[in-house]
């Protein structure tokens, strides 16, 4: 079950998406997510939303993986756009009780959903056309400045690389201790929550033994590798800015004003 | 002069008052591949550890290509001229792309991108993973794990390799891989101290040295050792199978020039006695 989780996987390749620059695709990243949320009317999010598609279709990864990605969070979509139908103001087209539907209401349901499914699938293309030594390693030279304010960003960066690549060795181990316990008798499936809860903690323990193990083992294994710190380091990838990524941030700037020239000149919906 | 040398090295750990390593006094020359065996808790690991100055003696001293290992203005010079690579692949690799882990050592070091590239492209072909670079460790199987961890060591060019059991963790397929990369960079002239258990793995070395509680037992060419099969049987210490089928034979009145050390040398020894 935890596998199906795409979000944050990274999908090999070679498209123009792929070969952009890291730290070009977080900041656009950032600017497309506040500019999602500053679209007022259909047209600018359907700016947005082409853009998005636009982006999706250059990215050279299947589209069976943004639906997958998409299909996670379907219950979250449903939820939030039913809540918003009633949250409308203005004269009911249908009403209930106290419930009523509002033609705002829709508009909002809609715009929360696209919404999401835009934040879900621009932020997906982000992590499945960008390889998570890249994604640290773009933070890290982004978020040096601040170690003007005495943060270890080097440090901070390495912590997150240590942490995605252990991430499915740690869900390979989980599994494997589900089914020693299996085997042992412990019962997990049955029971209501808390009791599921608890049926855990066999679980648990092992596996933070072992997290510390291999943590002792890794710190190890990395002074072996002559690793004293981020003074001195060099990379063997070192980040460029190229034609393709001024062209990438030419098109983010046109979509940018496109967007707020909507908002501008046409009247908000919601 | 040897390339490693150690003499009258001591080493407890802190909880217990058991030396550890007990009076060590060894020499591992250029380009010599040293098997060291014994069993669990005689300190065989605890030695790999001080061979690259991850932990220091107690009392003796090490010389690894004549740099004293508790000098600690040296520390990183030894550890990149003797790399260990440790019984488990998967908490040896640190980035989640190969090429990316195998970079890790000589970025470290802070060697030249250009340059990095192409120790990298080297070390993954010489371990036979370079179709691999692109992949993420957990789609690996664990001898191609412990490869690549061999490739992260070897990017760091050093002279000396020490494995700490790198098989013990692996399938027959993994440990016929590794044992197969072991035996090209001995031809690629790096030295090579081989931590194990199996006495199949050992008796590949130019030199065995095994052993007990924290001391030398016995060493020489695999054929001397492995010949001392009383000596062995009394430390409740194995031999390769094929030596003790002969062992049990010249018991039994047959006479054999040499002990065999593997299955073809036992049946050509055979053959040439039953003839």
């Amino acid at each position: 079950m935890i596998r199906d989780i795409t979000l944050g996987q990274y999908v090999p390749g070679n498209g123009i998406v792929h070969k952009a620059d890291p730290r070009v695709k977080i900041i656009l990243l950032i600017a497309f997510i506040t500019l999602i949320f500053c679209a007022f009317n259909f047209v600018s999010l359907a700016v947005i939303a082409a853009a998005v598609m636009i982006i999706i279709l250059l990215s050279d990864v299947s589209l069976k993986l943004y639906f997958k990605s998409l299909k996670v969070i379907i219950v979250i979509i449903l939820i939030t756009s039913i809540l918003n139908i009633f949250y409308g103001t203005g004269t009911p087209i249908w009403q209930f009780g106290i419930l009523k539907i509002t033609m705002s209401g829709i508009y909002r349901a809609v715009f929360v959903s696209v919404r999401i499914v835009l934040l879900i699938l621009i932020s997906s293309c982000l992590t499945f056309t960008t390889s998570p030594t890249d994604l640290t390693d773009a933070l890290e030279r982004l978020m040096k400045p601040l170690k003007v304010f005495h943060i270890k960003v080097h440090e901070i960066a390495m912590m997150m690389t240590i942490a995605l690549r252990f991430v499915p060795t740690l869900l390979e181990e989980t599994d494997k201790i589900m089914s020693a316990q299996k085997a042992r008798g412990a019962d997990m499936e049955s029971g209501g929550l808390i009791k599921k809860v608890k049926a855990m903690t066999p679980v648990l323990i092992p596996l933070f033994v072992s997290a510390f193990r291999r943590a002792y083992d890794l710190a190890m294994a990395m002074e072996c590798r002559c690793y004293q710190g981020g003074d001195g380091r060099t990379r063997m990838k070192s980040l460029h800015i190229k034609k393709s990524d001024v062209f990438c941030i030419i098109f983010a700037v046109v979509i940018l004003t496109g967007v707020v020239l909507c908002d501008i000149f046409i009247a908000p919906i919601i | 002069m040897s390339f490693i040398s150690a003499s009258g090295v001591k080493y407890s750990y802190e909880d217990s008052d058991k030396n550890v390593l007990d009076g060590i006094a060894l020499k591992v020359n250029k380009g010599e591949f040293v098997a060291l065996l014994g069993h669990n808790g005689c300190g065989k690991s605890t030695m790999a550890k001080t061979l690259n100055a991850l932990i220091m003696p107690k009392e003796g001293v090490i010389y690894v290509n004549g740099m004293d290992t508790s000098d600690e203005e040296v520390t990183y010079e030894i550890r990149r001229e003797v790399g260990l690579v440790l019984q488990n692949p998967d908490n040896q690799l640190v980035a989640s792309i190969i090429e990316e882990d195998v970079a890790f050592g000589p970025e470290n070091l802070g060697v030249e991108p250009e340059e990095i590239r192409k120790r990298v492209d080297n070390a993954l072909k010489t371990v036979d993973m370079y179709e691999y670079r692109t992949f993420a460790p957990h789609k690996l199987s664990g001898g191609q794990k412990q490869r690549v961890a061999i490739a992260g060591i070897l990017a760091m060019q050093p002279d000396c390799i020490v494995f700490d059991e790198p098989t013990a963790m692996l399938d027959p397929n993994g440990r016929e891989e590794v044992l197969r990369t072991i035996k090209t960079l001995k031809e690629k002239g790096i030295t090579i101290v081989l931590i194990t258990h199996y006495m199949d793995e050992a008796v590949l070395a130019d030199r065995v040295i095994i052993m007990e509680n924290g001391s030398i037992l016995t060493q020489g060419e695999p054929e001397e050792v492995f010949s001392q099969v009383n000596l062995l049987k009394k430390h409740s210490l194995d031999v390769p199978q094929a030596t003790e089928l002969a062992y049990k034979l010249i018991g039994a009145g047959l006479r054999f020039s040499k002990m065999p050390l593997n299955t073809e040398e036992c049946i050509e020894m055979l053959e040439g006695a039953l003839s």
